[in-house]
C-alpha cells in the first residue's frame, strides 16, 4: 500500500489485554491540574519497568468536572488488577494528595471498583470525614475529606476498573532523525484528539523499541536491532539503505476500536505530510502474532 | 405513581407521633390499611384516618400537607425515599434517620436529626433547640435560625446554617474556609425544592465538635 508516496507495510501491531482506570483530577486552575496530572503520569511509560502505563487523556472544562473546577482526565493501564490498584494508590498518595488544591474523582463507571481515596483517608489521622452524596443517577457516592495544610483534600472513595488493551503501535521510518521526529509529533498531536487512548511514552513517542529477550540472561527485553539504523549490515535488518531513523508510537486504549481509530488518525496525519517529509515507510511491531490476542493490521485500518 | 400524601384535616389538640408514616412502615399497604394504622400501640390509639386524608401510592415520595408543629417524629428511622413537609413540623424530625431526604418548608421543632446516621434534612425556616443532637452522620441544612445547643453530642455529620447560632462551649471555631465538597453537595440537592438548595457558596465558618464526645461533626455557617 502506497499513500502519498509513503509505503505502508503489510503487517500488524500486536497488543495485549490490560486493566485500566480513569481518574479525573481537578484543581484551582488548569496549571495546577497539570502539575498533579504530570506527576501522576510520570515514570509510567511501560509496564516493563514502571508497573503502569499512564498518560493524560484530555483537558476538562469546569462544567465537565464534579466539583466545577478545571481538570485533567488521566488513564492508567496495567497488566493486572493487583498492580493497577497498587500503582493507583501509590500515585494518588505521592502525586495528588501532595499537589496544592488538587482533588480526584472517578472517571469511569464499572462494577469492578478499585480504591482511590479509600486507604488514603488514613492520612487524616482520625480527622478525615466522609460524605455520601448522590450523583446524577441517584447513586450514593462516598467522598473523603482529608484535612491538609492548604485546606481540605477531596477524593472519591473508589473508581471503576475496566478491561482494556495495551500495545497498539506503529513505526515511522524516515531518512533523517529530524524527519522521523517531526512526523511522530504531527501524528501524536492528531491522535490526542481521539478519546479513550493515551500514548504513554515521552511526548507520545518512543525511540527504543524493544524485542523480547537478550543475549544477557538477566534482561528480558533488549533493543530492537532489526530497526536500529546504525546496525544495518551487522544484523538482519528491516531497514533499507535510505532509512536513517525510526520512531515508534505506542497506544493504550479502553477498547480495540479506539486504538484502531487513533492509529488511523496518526498514520493519516503522517501520510498527509507526503514523501517530501522524509518519511518512507510506516510499519508496526509484533511478535509473530503468538503473544498478543489483538492484531491491528495496518492495511485494514487504513482502508 | 403519585406521591403518597397525608393531608392534615385540622390541627390536633395533642402531639402526634408520626414515626410509622415512612417508607419503612408503609410499603405494601393499601390506602385502606394506612387509614387504619394507629399512632401508638395502645388499644384506643387514634388512627391515621382520624387526622389525615390519605391519597397517592408512591411510598418513596411522601408529602405532608397542612402540616404543623403537633406532628412529631416525621421521617423516624427512614432508610430511603423523600419526604416533603408542606408547613411546619414538631420535634424529632428525621430522628434515627438511616437515609433518604426530608424537606420542610417551614419551621421544625426541637431535636431535628437526633441520632441521625445518614440522609439529608433541609428546613426552609427555623429549627428548635438541640438541632442535630447526637448525630452520627448525615447532613442537616437550616435556612432560618436554630435554637440553643445545635450539634449537642454530635459525633460526625454536617449542619449547614445561614445564621450564626449561640453555640455551647464544646463546639470549637475552626475559622473560615472554602470547602470544595460543598459544590458537590449543592449539585446533588439542587433538584430539591428548598431554600438551602439555592445556595452555591463554598465559603463557610466551620465549627468542629462536639468535642465533649470526641466528635468529628461540624457546623458550617455560610458567609454570603
Amino acid at each position: 500500500m502506497l499513500i502519498n508516496g509513503i509505503q505502508i507495510d503489510d503487517t500488524f501491531a500486536e497488543a495485549f489485554n490490560m486493566r485500566a482506570t480513569r481518574v479525573i483530577i481537578t484543581a484551582l486552575n488548569l496549571k495546577w491540574a497539570y502539575h498533579a496530572a504530570n506527576a501522576m503520569t510520570g515514570f509510567a511509560t511501560s509496564v516493563i519497568g514502571c508497573g503502569v502505563e499512564a498518560g493524560i487523556e484530555r483537558e476538562l472544562m469546569a462544567d465537565e468536572t464534579p466539583d466545577g473546577r478545571p481538570g485533567i482526565a488521566v488513564l492508567l493501564f496495567a497488566m493486572g488488577s493487583k498492580v493497577l490498584m497498587q500503582q493507583l494508590e501509590t500515585r494518588m498518595g505521592q502525586c495528588i494528595l501532595t499537589c496544592p488544591t488538587a482533588a480526584a474523582f472517578a472517571g469511569i463507571d464499572s462494577e469492578d471498583q478499585i480504591n482511590l481515596g479509600k486507604h488514603l483517608r488514613y492520612f487524616g489521622d482520625g480527622y478525615q470525614t466522609s460524605k455520601l452524596i448522590p450523583n446524577s443517577n441517584g447513586k450514593r457516592i462516598r467522598y473523603w475529606r482529608i484535612p491538609v495544610m492548604d485546606g481540605e483534600f477531596l477524593v472519591q472513595e473508589t473508581t471503576g476498573m475496566v478491561r482494556a488493551i495495551g500495545g497498539g503501535n506503529f513505526l515511522i521510518l524516515a531518512t533523517s532523525q529530524q524527519a522521523a521526529l517531526f512526523a511522530a509529533e504531527t501524528a501524536v498531536e492528531a491522535m490526542k484528539q481521539v478519546p479513550n487512548v493515551i500514548m504513554p511514552f515521552p511526548g507520545g513517542v518512543v525511540r527504543s523499541g524493544s524485542k523480547v529477550g537478550s543475549k544477557y540472561p538477566s534482561m528480558f527485553a533488549s533493543t530492537n536491532d532489526a530497526f536500529c539504523p546504525t546496525l544495518k549490515g551487522l544484523v538482519q535488518t528491516e531497514l533499507s539503505d535510505d532509512i536513517e531513523s525510526v520512531m515508534e508510537i505506542v497506544i493504550d486504549g479502553l477498547n480495540f476500536d479506539d486504538i484502531a481509530k487513533a492509529m488511523k488518525v496518526g498514520m493519516e496525519a503522517i501520510c498527509a505530510l507526503g514523501e517530501k517529509s522524509g518519511v518512507k515507510r510506516i510499519s508496526a511491531g509484533n511478535y509473530g502474532g503468538k503473544l498478543g490476542p489483538h492484531h491491528f493490521k495496518l492495511h485494514e485500518i487504513l482502508k | 405513581m403519585s406521591a403518597l400524601t397525608f393531608t392534615l384535616k385540622s390541627k390536633p389538640a395533642f402531639k402526634l407521633n408520626c414515626s410509622r408514616l415512612t417508607l419503612n412502615g408503609l410499603t405494601g399497604l393499601s390506602i385502606a390499611q394506612i387509614n387504619k394504622l394507629p399512632f401508638a400501640s395502645s388499644k384506643n390509639s387514634p388512627k391515621v384516618a382520624d387526622f389525615f386524608e390519605v391519597s397517592g401510592d408512591d411510598t418513596q415520595n411522601i408529602i405532608f400537607k397542612n402540616s404543623n408543629n403537633q406532628l412529631d417524629f416525621i421521617g423516624y428511622k427512614m432508610v430511603s425515599g423523600h419526604i416533603t413537609i408542606e408547613g411546619g413540623c414538631g420535634d424529632f424530625l428525621g430522628a434515627n434517620m438511616q437515609g433518604g431526604s426530608i424537606v420542610c418548608t417551614s419551621n421544625a421543632g426541637d431535636r431535628v436529626g437526633d441520632l441521625m446516621r445518614r440522609g439529608l434534612i433541609l428546613i426552609d425556616d427555623n429549627a428548635g433547640d438541640y438541632c442535630g443532637s447526637r448525630m452520627l452522620a448525615g447532613t442537616i441544612g437550616v435556612h432560618g435560625k436554630v435554637g440553643k445547643y445545635a450539634g449537642f453530642g454530635m459525633k460526625r455529620g454536617t449542619i449547614l446554617l445561614t445564621n450564626s447560632p449561640i453555640l455551647h462551649a464544646t463546639m470549637q471555631d475552626c475559622g473560615t474556609h472554602n470547602l470544595p465538597f460543598l459544590k458537590l453537595l449543592f449539585n446533588a440537592i439542587k433538584p430539591l425544592k428548598s431554600k438551602i438548595s439555592t445556595l452555591d457558596s463554598t465559603r463557610v465558618q466551620r465549627y468542629g465538635g462536639d468535642i465533649a464526645c470526641n466528635g468529628n461533626g461540624e457546623i458550617l455557617i455560610f458567609k454570603c
